[in-house]
């Protein structure tokens, strides 16, 4: 019978392993897929000789001590061991113009303080001061558990934590007095978490970027489709039941506005708990309003939606030496500041250029290479008057725009190389995520909707009954550990709730 | 407990406080109507306009070319709520969903008409005979004005991308490959595509080279085309005479400057063409085909390591029940699963688009390496394209089902 403990709708990073968990747990868990694969954003595609990642840069291991890596904590306990490849250097960022820059940073504390130091002389000290902010981060965090912290406690114990948890990545740093050229370096990141760090919350952007300093930027060998078939292998070897090709069209509800169950392929399923890796937005517009609280609605309403990218995949039939490229991550702007570099996203503001050759020589046959562009832009930045048919021609252009400035900045050629193109823009993620707008990172996490907010208020924001949810969209933002650990998240509440009976 | 860091005194705490009573005002304003529709926003209208599940279509006419090969003008069936047909790149197929003795096959078919062509409403797919094949005849046989035809969105990667591809395409067609090609050539004359396409279309007499004079016609009017007949077995005027060989390419093709070989027809074809372009030493980005089609005869390669003459059993998952199929060695696990009525997915069965990707749960398969497009993982954790893959012993395999719409 379709009958079971847990359903888990979306096998995104957070659904696999809210699934795979449950599964563990002993309960009877159904795991519902749109698409034909799992992974949602990890997965891979091939075209001609080439297999390309379509979004992992890089995995940075939760966590921010080097003995407290969640993530790979998690993976372990579910039996799942994918042998990841570390980069020893961050990024290379290039900002162009007068007063630009060309610095590389190195990956590891000391490593990266030393590069630090060197582009920018006597900053170490206080860069350092700033990454050490993560210990009373770690420690409120450790006081905190699960459970909701207890403000008068946080404010006696935790004042550092509530400092920082309370002001943009800026102003801490400002606090701090790092020197401008220095923090404009570290900030470089802000693009992987779509805010500017002028409105990016600080504690946010820490945990971010001390784990991908400590923690090394690192890979799976076979592209992220790799991580999630892994995570499908967990999930049916603890007894668990994947269905692809099966979208969840309907939510349905008991007399007690309580989720009980879905539709999907034409067919329902019911279960005592449903897990939703799919943004609230697409579970209450199919689901009867009646069931869904006002609060629930009026938030879903007023959050807005986070960043999206336009991506360029290109495979090149010559090698990376060749091709005169020697990074793995280059970062390329027009100017320092983040927050110019956002506003001006339409005219190269900030991209990202990555060659995973450089990472992982292999990674394509011998005598290519492949480059991955990311453009950072926002719902609604796509021309008003796109259509079917100007679209294809809009994809050209931006793929041409970004790699000639590309080649220009870099001073090397690539267009001729070209064997293999694939362009991604938020249609194409609307297309096989079924997000709104094409949103890959959830919402966006501007000062009311950030983290720290969105952790506060959790019990209050989620409140349909035997609902839970994780993802890119849910407390932690987005990125694959928030997925993998939000899923985690979910399938403890559900297995404690389960447990008590509720 | 750690230090506490005497600059962050500097920040209030009040940030933090604020931050919450800041996020329960901001939520205080939202609207409490319903949560818009997906299809509210423009990215995910586009997303369905230009991918939609499923195209609901009905043969408007039909063009007989010869009792052999006949054209199907497709147009949108109202009455089963098909409206706007998907717009496409020139080069790309159409899978059909085929009902026949009770059982749905798919087979791609190369969309004949331009993109520009579906603003007047309609899709053109050419069916030519296969000998013993199942679908080509019973279409042929079958399909009349009216019928209800359930298709694909479009789909494929045989299409010309300006930054990746030379300014001169030499496209070399072989018999219902020259499908593709009127599209191609309708496109450049109707502006939407911007290339020179040389077309070396190989036939037997000048009569089997159906669109032939269609897309001379064009070529009259359009110096961006231009089109070679090459016949094998009769002579004609301003024909070339023979196959497509080396030769005839580089008599055809531009002298000092960069060129694209598109190449469509059937296997055969391929096999004698790709070894005349090897002697061309052509870089392989600039030489492109169509998809390979179907994988026969398994057992005729070096590496395969029985004599095909064995039957086994497939136990498969499907769609929540559990089915045992009978599959000769010979036959790629997808066909024995359609024959046997499980309707499993497919879209370009070569092995290339992944739509048929299945769990193999257990048993030895067999994957000619030249069709074997499977993403690396999937070869790790035991994932094969049964459009492509060959029993080796009795199977137990997972399949998605097709999608419900
Ligand atoms: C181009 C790009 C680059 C990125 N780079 C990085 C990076 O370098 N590092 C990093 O950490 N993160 C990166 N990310 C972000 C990261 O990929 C995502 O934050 C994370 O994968 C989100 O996981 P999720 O759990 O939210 O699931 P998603 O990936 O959003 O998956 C949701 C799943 O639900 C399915 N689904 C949707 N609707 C339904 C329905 N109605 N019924 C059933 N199933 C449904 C979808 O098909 C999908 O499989 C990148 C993302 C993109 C797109
Ligand atoms: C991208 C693409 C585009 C295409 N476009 C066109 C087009 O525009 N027009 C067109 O006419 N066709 C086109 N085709 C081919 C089309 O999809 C079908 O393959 C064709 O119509 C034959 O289908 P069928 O069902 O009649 O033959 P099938 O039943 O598929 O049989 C094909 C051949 O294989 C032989 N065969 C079958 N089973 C076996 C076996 N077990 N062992 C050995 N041999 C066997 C049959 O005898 C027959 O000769 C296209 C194919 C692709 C991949
Ligand atoms: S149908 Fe395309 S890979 Fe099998």
């Amino acid at each position: 019978m379709n009958q079971y403990d847990v359903i888990v709708v979306g096998a995104g990073n957070g659904g696999l392993v809210a699934a795979a968990l449950t599964a563990q747990a002993g309960y009877r868990t159904l795991l519902l897929e749109k698409h034909n694969i799992p992974g949602g954003c990890a997965t891979s595609f091939v075209r001609g000789r080439f297999e390309f990642e379509p979004s992992l840069h890089e995995l940075c291991s939760e966590g921010s001590r080097e003995d407290q890596d969640s993530a790979t904590k998690l993976f372990q306990s579910l039996g799942v061991n994918v042998p990841l490849l570390y980069e020893d250097t961050l990024f290379r960022v290039i900002v162009k113009g007068e007063d630009g820059y060309d610095v590389t940073l190195k990956a590891g504390m000391e490593p990266f303080l030393d590069s630090m130091e060197e582009a920018v002389p006597g900053c170490r000290e206080s860069v350092k001061a700033f990454f050490d902010l993560i210990d009373p981060i770690d420690d409120a965090m450790n006081t905190m558990g699960d459970g909701v912290p207890n403000p008068v406690n946080l404010l006696r114990k935790h004042s550092d934590f509530i400092r920082i948890a309370g002001h943009s990545t800026e102003e801490v740093m400002r606090a701090l007095n790092i020197p401008q050229k220095a923090q404009d370096l570290i900030n470089t990141y802000w693009g992987y978490l779509g805010v500017p760090t002028d409105d990016l919350n600080a504690l946010h952007y820490l945990s971010m970027t001390t784990a991908y300093i400590k923690g090394r930027p690192s890979m799976p060998y076979h592209r992220s489709h790799e991580l999630s078939l892994a995570l499908v292998k967990a999930l049916q070897d603890n007894g668990g039941t994947v269905y692809y090709n099966r979208e969840v069209t309907r939510f349905l509800y008991d007399g007690q506005d309580a989720v009980c169950g879905v539709i999907a392929g034409g067919e329902a399923f019911w279960a005592k708990k449903v897990i939703s890796n799919v943004i609230p937005n697409n579970v209450f517009n199919r689901s009867d309003n009646r069931h869904i609280s006002k609060r629930s609605r009026k938030l879903a309403n007023a959050r807005k939606l986070g960043m999206t990218f336009v991506t360029i995949y290109l495979g090149l039939d010559c090698s990376m030496e060749e091709l005169g490229v020697n990074d793995y991550s280059v970062f390329i702007a027009r100017d320092r500041n983040p927050r110019k570099q956002f506003d001006t996203r339409d005219k190269f503001g900030l991209y990202i250029v990555n060659c995973l050759n450089k990472a992982l020589p292999d990674a394509t046959p011998k005598g290519t290479c492949t480059l991955f562009f990311t453009i950072p832009i926002m719902p609604g930045d796509l021309p008003a008057d796109l259509s079917p048919e100007t679209y294809k021609a809009y994809k050209n252009d931006m793929a041409e725009k970004f790699i000639r400035d590309y080649e220009e900045t870099m001073g090397i050629s690539v267009m001729p190389h070209i064997e293999e193109i694939s362009v991604a823009t938020p249609v194409t993620f609307a297309r096989y995520l079924s997000t709104p707008r094409g949103a890959i990172y959830g919402y966006a996490n501007e000062r009311w909707d950030n983290i720290i907010a969105r952790s506060v208020t959790e019990a209050m924001d989620y409140d349909t009954p035997n609902l839970y949810f994780c993802g890119g969209h849910y407390i932690r933002g987005d990125g694959y550990p928030s997925g993998y650990m939000t899923g985690e998240m979910a399938a403890k509440a559900v297995i404690r709730d389960l447990k008590e009976g509720k | 407990m750690a230090n506490k860091n005497k600059q962050l005194e500097s920040l209030s705490m009040g940030g933090f406080v604020k931050s919450v009573a800041e996020r329960l005002r901001a939520v205080g304003k939202g609207s409490d109507g319903p949560v818009p529709d997906l299809l509210s926003y423009p990215e995910n209208r586009l997303a369905q306009q230009l991918h939609p599940h499923v195209q609901y279509l009905i043969v408007e006419d039909i063009i007989d070319h010869s009792p052999d090969m006949k054209s199907y003008i497709l147009a949108p069936d109202l009455k089963r709520g098909g409206d706007q047909l998907a717009w496409f790149s020139a080069g790309q197929y159409l899978v059909l969903q085929i009902a026949l003795d009770g059982k749905t096959i798919s087979r791609p078919y190369s969309i004949a008409s331009s993109p520009r062509d579906t603003k007047d409403g309609h899709y053109q797919i050419t069916v030519k005979r296969v000998e013993g094949g199942i679908a080509s005849g019973y279409i042929l046989d079958h399909w009349t004005i009216g019928t209800p035809v359930t298709a694909s969105a479009p789909l494929g990667d045989f299409t010309y991308e300006r930054l990746r591809d030379a300014k001169t395409v030499i496209g070399i067609a072989g018999g219902s490959g020259i499908t593709p090609f009127r599209a191609f050539a309708r496109a450049i004359a109707q502006g939407d595509e911007d290339f020179k396409l040389i077309l070396l279309y190989g036939s037997r007499t000048k009569k089997d080279a159906v669109f032939s004079d269609e897309i001379a016609a064009l070529a009259e009017s359009c110096d961006k085309i231009q089109i070679v007949n090459v016949l094998s077995a009769s002579k004609a005027k301003d024909c070339e005479q023979g196959f497509i060989t080396a030769k005839l390419i580089e008599k055809y093709a531009p002298k000092d400057e960069d060129y694209s070989v598109f190449l469509c027809g059937p296997q055969a074809m391929y096999r004698f063409v790709d070894k005349e372009l090897a002697t061309l030493s052509l870089r392989q980005k600039f030489v492109r085909h169509e998809l390979f089609g179907e994988y026969f005869h398994p057992e005729q390669n070096d590496d395969y390591p029985q004599d095909g003459k064995a039957v086994y059993t497939l136990t498969v998952h499907i769609a929540g029940q559990t089915h045992t199929v009978s599959c000769a060695a010979d036959t790629s696990m997808l066909r024995a699963m359609e024959a046997a009525g499980l309707n499993p997915p497919s879209d370009c069965r070569s092995g290339r688009c992944g739509w048929c990707h299945s769990q193999l749960l257990s048993g030895d398969v067999y994957v000619p390496e030249s069709v074997d497009g499977r993403r690396m993982a999937d070869k790790i954790y035991g994932y094969i394209h049964p459009c492509c893959t060959f029993p080796l012993s009795d199977c137990e395999l997972d399949v998605p089902p097709m999608p419900k719409v």
